[in-house]
């Protein structure tokens, strides 16, 4: 179930993402943060996600923002590879 | 579904009635449909001005920020995530984000389907939205270059219709490459592409997006390709200006203005040039010159 909802947030980061130049408010931007959401919570992780993307408008000034403080080390483990 | 559609769909067939009564005086078919589909670009990106007048002037706020931005890059420049996420908090802080959210690519996709549906209901003689009774009729029979404006390149045995495609699809690709081209050459603030596989997969799609197109783009009708083309020339030229008398701080381009400026400053040095320039330099030095390097210093 997890890897049919990862599958359209990873192809948008392999294909769509790289075609725009990066325009995320928020660290980690809404892939990553969708990508790390699903895989920790399952299909409350894609309520998450939209709700991230809701956030990232216009009239939002951005801001650090982790789905979970496991997350945070996720990432930090992938910067070390 | 059709309730979010429906709304959708009047929108779009109304701008192209309206651009087609309002030229009704010239008496040509052809022109009074293209033109709707053409307005209905410009009016989109007109509503969609103020959001980018908005990042432009974040963007320039960002000058004053450079002071701190190299700081923190010199703090956690062994840190990729410490650094992004200071970097986020001091546009937070400052109530600038210079970035633009996906809002503006969101708010244009469902026109762009809402399009495609009402054409390709024109070529099955089916009313959607306001283009139905006699508009459909017109419409049906409206020409561009020749070739109708709900064919498709497959859909068609027309040798017009072929060319006509193709062209439009040759045309959105090159559109498409050259904006992602400058954006990668020139405007790419460098702090922010931390990461080199996302570089990489970038340079990948820059040749690989030409070749998605024209698989896609052989499905699409030619009104559609029309849209497509005339937003992606709008989208380069907006980058183009911006690039040129805004560009993002630690960028080539920027670097390019700010020597343009001290040069019309006569000689000495810029207080403002320094600050730019530094943030680059302390980064990856000797990368200025060649825009190349990147992919191996990173």
């Amino acid at each position: 179930m997890k890897q049919i909802l990862l599958l359209p947030i990873l192809g948008y980061r392999k294909f769509i993402s790289p075609a725009f130049a990066p325009r995320c408010k928020y660290y980690p931007s809404c892939s990553t943060y969708a990508e790390l959401s699903v895989r920790e919570f399952g299909v409350k992780g894609v309520a998450m996600a939209l709700w991230r993307v809701a956030r990232c408008n216009p009239f939002s000034h951005g801001g650090v923002d982790y789905p979970s403080q496991k997350s945070i080390s996720v990432i930090r483990e992938r910067q070390m590879s | 579904m059709d309730a979010i559609l429906n709304p959708l769909y009047t929108a779009v067939s109304w701008v192209l009635v309206t651009f087609h009564d309002l030229l009704a005086f010239t008496n040509n078919k052809d022109l009074q449909w293209s033109v709707g589909i053409i307005a209905l670009v410009i009016l989109i990106r007109i509503i969609l001005i103020p959001l980018f007048v908005k990042q432009i002037k974040s963007q320039r706020a960002l000058t004053a920020l450079a002071p701190h931005m190299k700081e923190i890059q010199k703090k956690y420049k062994d840190d990729r995530q410490k650094q992004s996420e200071e970097m986020m908090k001091l546009y937070r802080e400052h109530k600038t984000n210079p970035l633009a959210s996906c809002f503006p690519i969101l708010a244009q996709a469902p026109i762009f389907f809402a399009l495609f549906w009402v054409l390709n209901s024109i070529s099955q003689n089916q009313g959607r939205g306001l283009m139905k009774g006699e508009y459909l009729i017109s419409a049906r029979e409206a020409n561009f270059f020749g070739a109708p404006l709900s064919g498709t390149f497959l859909g068609s045995s027309d040798a017009t219709t072929k060319i006509v495609t193709v062209i439009l699809i040759i045309f959105m690709s090159a559109t498409t490459f050259t904006t992602q081209r400058q954006l990668m050459v020139k405007g790419m603030p460098k702090m922010d592409s931390s990461n080199n596989i996302m570089l990489q997969q970038q340079k990948v799609m820059l040749y690989l997006f030409p070749v998605i197109f024209a698989v896609t783009g052989v499905n699409f009708p030619i009104g559609v390709l029309i849209y497509w083309s005339t937003t992606n020339l709008w989208t380069w030229g907006q980058q183009y200006y911006v690039i040129k008398r805004n560009p993002t701080p630690g960028s080539p381009a920027y670097e390019e203005l700010q020597k343009k400026r001290a040069a019309k400053d006569g000689a000495g040095e810029n207080p403002n040039q320094t600050d730019g320039t530094t943030i680059v330099e302390e980064q990856q030095k000797g990368q200025r010159k060649q825009p190349k390097k990147k992919k191996k210093k990173r």
